[in-house]
């Protein structure tokens, strides 16, 4: 079976012989055309991006300014900068409890099901929003949140709750959560899968042995489940607080950033900047910010699926 | 204030950076009116037409046009009102401006003149100009820089308020003579329980349109088109903090108040068509998608004023908010004598005529272009009043810069959403200005 | 394939387990409606007029017309579609061949520097679109692949090339060695092993690969809006945006055209739900 194991083997080198030698070098053609173009369009563009971050460009006349740090010093004098910083984190944040740390507790529900088709049933049920495009489900939300005639107050108010509706994404202080949530919505059924999957390939002789025990459900959740999955759980934690940070579709299809800059996020920001205000260089800057953060938490990664392999 | 800036190459890190840079030095191209035009080969176009019930109005035209000319392939790119700002600076960053392009006066336009980007179209579309005479001079100069002309308007714009006659009768309240009255009224329809005005300010330029026709009232002409220019603004007029403080009561009074920010403005004009709502702040431009024979809210029951001046106005009560928008010739186009031919053809009577009338009803700029026959009378009365006006204030979020623009909307977002005060809006805005003259 | 059973504690009838049931049952389902309910909504209101949609958000639609749907397709979407299509299409046939070509160098062949190698394919796998974002406009622009099919083709290989490789590659890694060898004495050259022996061996993650290469491709919004401008070039996420903008206010075209351009993918994903899953579970490690 193939699996969980491979990304621990990920940038580890390679099983096949190592003997190099000039007579090898023809090998080459096999990886030239995905080193030229992830170099070309992938690194290289990073490298560029910390170039146009030192400049200010006028996009209409074409004139290239040299400023030196001076868009990072703006990053930090920018109130919405530090917006965007918070909301980055306040996704991560609540992305971690939902599509971690409830998706595992749903994935042990649904893997603790007799019948293995209504286990497949309810992985499917949950996964199909993941499958649907961002700018879809974005859409359909904004009219779910739409004040008064949307779903979601027109259903409060059926249920007597009237009284809690609002203009979800019109007000500064629930836009970013309402975003956040239709995030939850679509993400969660994805992480449940994959700990699904996990908790499959546990052997079935530690929850028996746990019986033995007279371990309840509960117990063998936190005895058995848990600790065996404990890897899957540390890597979704960095997977998700990545995803945080690169987070745009949603944001730009429900509220663009509004209001009032309220529920900007890194992403949005850079995009508001560089491709609105025109201001090239300076949205340089932020993506420089962005790439900092997923770098840490890149090599987080790394060094997790790696320490992994060494303790199996 | 200064930095030790240069415009350089810097060194070889950045040469990779300028090589790929946006179109390096243009030069200013003038329109020559003896140009021979060759009928042949794609034009491309950049409209603001993209709304459904607009997009025709180029299809058609392009289509007579290649008729008329088979060698000529006319493509459309078709954006709406609120991706069109978006679109075209993408374009600009990608160097991949069309032959022709929509543009508003004020600092908008400006920009292409300024980057070398807009045909100088002085000797084509001026006063003198057998073209020229066609069009109307205000509109045609609206888009004068630096004593050049560099825009073809195509029709005429300002903003009014539409209301439901019917339900202003309703509620016993007839057309308000001041701001003051205005807000009496709303208070008026709302115990007979509609909404007097819906707003929905979502995309934000909404309650930057309704600022903009406050602050003509209340500030000076001369302080506000000096504040147009970072270098020179001060933003101190005390009619600045007033217009604020009127329009948070309008929002207050009439409208859903806070939550009109989670509101688009697609919705709040359909709420006005459905009548549900009393009134509805719009451009002349709208009139005819606010009462047709398909909306609740039915012609002879549309009427429109200017939003009412408030007593105690200190600036020009006869100014009204709207310019005229129009199209530049992009200077890298290999066809400005072919794009040149085009727009006089989109101009000539007939086709202005048919812009002007019903389902497009966009008022047009061209002198005979207006038919009393067959246009919506609304826009024949609004067009009247546009006429009238003593100065014309231009969009807020087009005149200023950019950054300025972005202080307005996001601040009088704040503002409508009661979390900052008139005060706090203009010491944003100030910000953003002064951020600005800096860099200059 | 068995599960651990949490409800039931080694054939003993308990109260307690039995609520348990009922109250995890329950709580599987509500969540289920929640799920299920808003796409269901999207689809019928497809089918309504907005003063239904509105008026009345819970009620079914009034009428089974498909009015709305035929003008959703013929007012655009169809162009969407084609234009996704074709973008998913080709970026998925180049992402998967040049990623299963570089599996079998990095798996297979001799090279010198293959650690370094493999590093920098896969560690492209880091490094977010987003940053990427501005450069990449002045690049393509001055490449003259602004607003053309090969800028979203291009740019969409390029980014998966690194997961896809890493996918096929730790497959490739986990195939018995004899047969290629075994073909390798036969005298086959490298060319030969590659298309006879290995990629028909790697059908399943190849499968694997398509499928969340479309899933990838049919739904990204970023690049399909910053790097294409005419109508006739944009994906289907980009052009449903447009249409949300044009149509200003007939939502029940809109919210047809979100349900022809949700459907595909879900059909797909339980038609191939197999492989879905197989693909998921190995991309973990990104």
């Amino acid at each position: 079976m193939t699996g969980m194991d491979h990304p621990v083997s990920a940038v580890a080198g390679s099983g096949a012989p190592r003997r190099g030698g000039l007579g090898t070098l023809p090998s080459f053609r096999w990886v030239a055309i995905a080193v030229i173009l992830v170099g070309w369009f992938v690194y290289y563009p990073i490298v560029d991006n910390f170039v146009v971050s030192t400049t200010n460009q006028d996009i209409y006349t074409g004139e290239i300014e040299y400023v030196g740090l001076d868009n990072y010093a703006r990053l930090l004098d920018d109130p919405v900068v530090w917006i965007s910083l918070r909301n980055n984190l306040l996704y991560a944040a609540i992305s971690v409890v939902f599509q971690v740390f409830a998706a595992f507790l749903l994935a042990a529900v649904i893997e603790g099901l007799e019948s293995e088709r209504s286990r497949r049933f309810w992985r499917a049920v949950y996964f199909v929003p993941s499958a649907i495009s961002i700018t879809v489900t974005g859409l359909l939300f904004y009219f779910i949140y739409q004040p008064r005639i949307g779903l979601l107050d027109a259903g409060l108010s059926a249920l007597g709750l009237g009284a809690l509706s609002r203009p979800w994404l019109g007000s500064e202080d629930t836009a970013i959560y309402a975003i956040i949530a239709m995030s939850q919505w679509q993400g969660f059924g994805y992480s449940t899968l994959l700990f699904g999957l996990a908790i499959q390939k546990i052997p079935r002789e530690l929850y028996d042995a746990a019986i033995m025990d007279g371990a309840g459900p509960l117990r063998r959740l936190w005895n058995v489940t848990f600790p065996m999955t404990r890897e899957m759980t540390g890597l979704m934690i960095i997977v998700t607080i990545t995803g945080a940070f690169q987070v745009f579709n949603e944001v730009m299809v429900m509220t663009a950033g509004g209001p009032n800059n309220s529920s900007q996020v890194l992403g949005t920001w850079l995009y508001q900047q560089g491709f609105i205000q025109n201001e090239f260089g300076y949205g340089a800057a932020i993506a420089a910010v962005i790439f900092l953060v997923t770098l840490v938490t890149g090599m987080a990664q790394l060094w997790y699926t790696r320490h992994r392999r060494v303790q199996l | 204030m200064k930095r030790s800036s240069h415009v350089v190459a810097v060194a070889a890190a950045s040469a990779l950076a300028l090589s790929a840079g946006p179109g390096s030095a243009r030069e200013a191209v003038v329109a020559d009116p003896n140009a021979k035009v060759e009928y042949s080969g794609t034009l491309s176009i950049l409209t603001k037409f993209g709304l459904q019930q607009l997009s025709p109005y180029f299809v058609n035209v392009a289509k007579e046009y290649e008729k008329l000319h088979p060698g000529v392939k006319i493509e459309l790119i078709q954006e709406s009102d609120d991706s069109v700002k978006g679109k075209t600076k993408t374009l600009v960053a990608s160097n991949s401006l069309p032959d022709i392009y929509f543009s508003w006066t004020g600092s908008w336009g400006e920009n292409f003149v300024r980057g070398n980007r807009a045909v100088d179209l002085t000797k084509v579309v001026g006063p003198d100009t057998p073209w020229g005479k066609t069009l109307s001079p205000a509109a045609v100069k609206a888009f004068e820089y630096n004593g050049k002309l560099y825009g073809i308007p195509l029709y005429l714009d300002a903003k009014f308020m539409g209301y439901n006659k019917p339900a202003f009768e309703k509620a016993g309240v007839g057309v308000p003579a001041t701001f003051e009255k205005l807000l009496e009224a709303c208070d008026a329809l709302r115990k007979g329980g509609t909404t007097p005005i819906s707003l929905g300010n979502k995309e934000a330029w909404p309650a930057v349109h309704y600022a903009g026709q406050l602050l003509a009232y209340n500030v000076p002409t001369a302080t506000l088109e000096r504040d147009f220019d970072p270098a020179r603004a001060k933003f101190d007029d005390p009619g600045y903090v007033a217009s604020l403080a009127q329009f948070k009561a309008l929002v207050d009074r009439c409208t859903d108040g806070a939550a009109v920010n989670g509101t688009s403005y697609a919705s709040s004009l359909q709420a006005f068509s459905n009548a549900d709502s009393a009134m509805y702040y719009q451009e002349i431009i709208e009139f005819d998608q606010a009462a047709s024979a398909d909306t609740k809210l039915k012609g002879a029951d549309f009427g429109f004023f200017r939003l009412p001046p408030p007593a105690a106005a200190k600036g020009d009560v006869k100014a009204i908010e709207g310019a005229p928008e129009g199209y530049m010739i992009n200077t890298a186009s290999k066809k400005i004598p072919l794009a040149i031919d085009f727009m006089k053809f989109v101009t000539a009577p007939e086709n202005a005529r048919v812009l002007s009338a019903p389902p497009y009803g966009q008022p047009s700029a061209a002198i005979d272009g207006a038919s009393e026959a067959t246009m919506n009378p609304a826009v024949v009365a609004g067009l009247k009043d546009i006429a009238s006006a003593s100065y014309l204030m231009p969009w807020l979020d087009t005149a200023n810069t950019p950054r300025v623009a972005a202080a307005w909307l996001s601040s009088l977002q704040a503002l409508v959403g009661g979390t900052m005060t008139p005060e706090a809006v203009m010491a944003e805005v100030k910000k953003a200005s002064a951020a600005d003259a800096k860099r200059k | 394939m068995s599960a651990p059973s949490a409800s039931h504690p080694a054939g003993q009838v308990n109260v307690w387990a039995v609520v348990a049931r009922t109250f995890l049952l329950a709580l599987l389902v509500c969540l289920g409606i929640v799920v299920l309910y808003p796409l269901i909504w999207m689809a019928l209101n497809g089918f309504k007029d907005n003063s239904q949609i509105f008026g009345d958000p819970f009620a079914l639609p009034a009428g089974w017309s498909w009015a709305n749907y035929v003008q959703a397709w013929n007012q655009g979407v169809r162009n969407y579609v084609t234009v996704s299509l074709i973008v998913t299409v080709a970026s998925g046939i180049c992402t998967v061949l040049i990623s299963a070509w570089t599996a079998f160098g990095l798996t297979r062949s001799r090279m010198p520097m293959k650690p370094i190698v493999v590093g920098f394919v896969l560690g492209g796998l880091m490094l977010s679109p987003t940053v990427a974002l501005i450069p990449l406009v002045k690049m393509l622009q001055s490449m003259g692949l602004y607003n053309t099919y090969w800028a979203l083709i291009i740019l969409y290989t390029a980014f998966r090339v690194p997961f896809t490789t890493f996918l096929i590659r730790a497959y490739m890694l986990d195939l018995p060695r004899d047969l290629d060898e075994a073909a390798t004495m036969d005298g086959a050259s490298e060319g030969q092993v590659f298309w006879r022996i290995i990629l028909p061996l790697c059908r399943p993650i190849i499968i694997s690969c398509v499928i969340l290469h479309v899933l990838f491709a049919w739904n990204e919004y970023l690049f399909a809006m910053i790097f294409t401008s005419g109508a006739d070039l944009q994906t289907l996420p980009v052009g449903l945006t447009s249409i949300m903008a044009r149509h200003g206010t007939n939502y029940a075209v809109v919210f047809a055209a979100m349900t022809i351009s949700a459907l595909p993918i879900v059909v797909i994903f339980f038609a191939a739900q197999r492989y879905f899953i197989r693909g998921l579970a190995e991309g973990i490690g990104k």
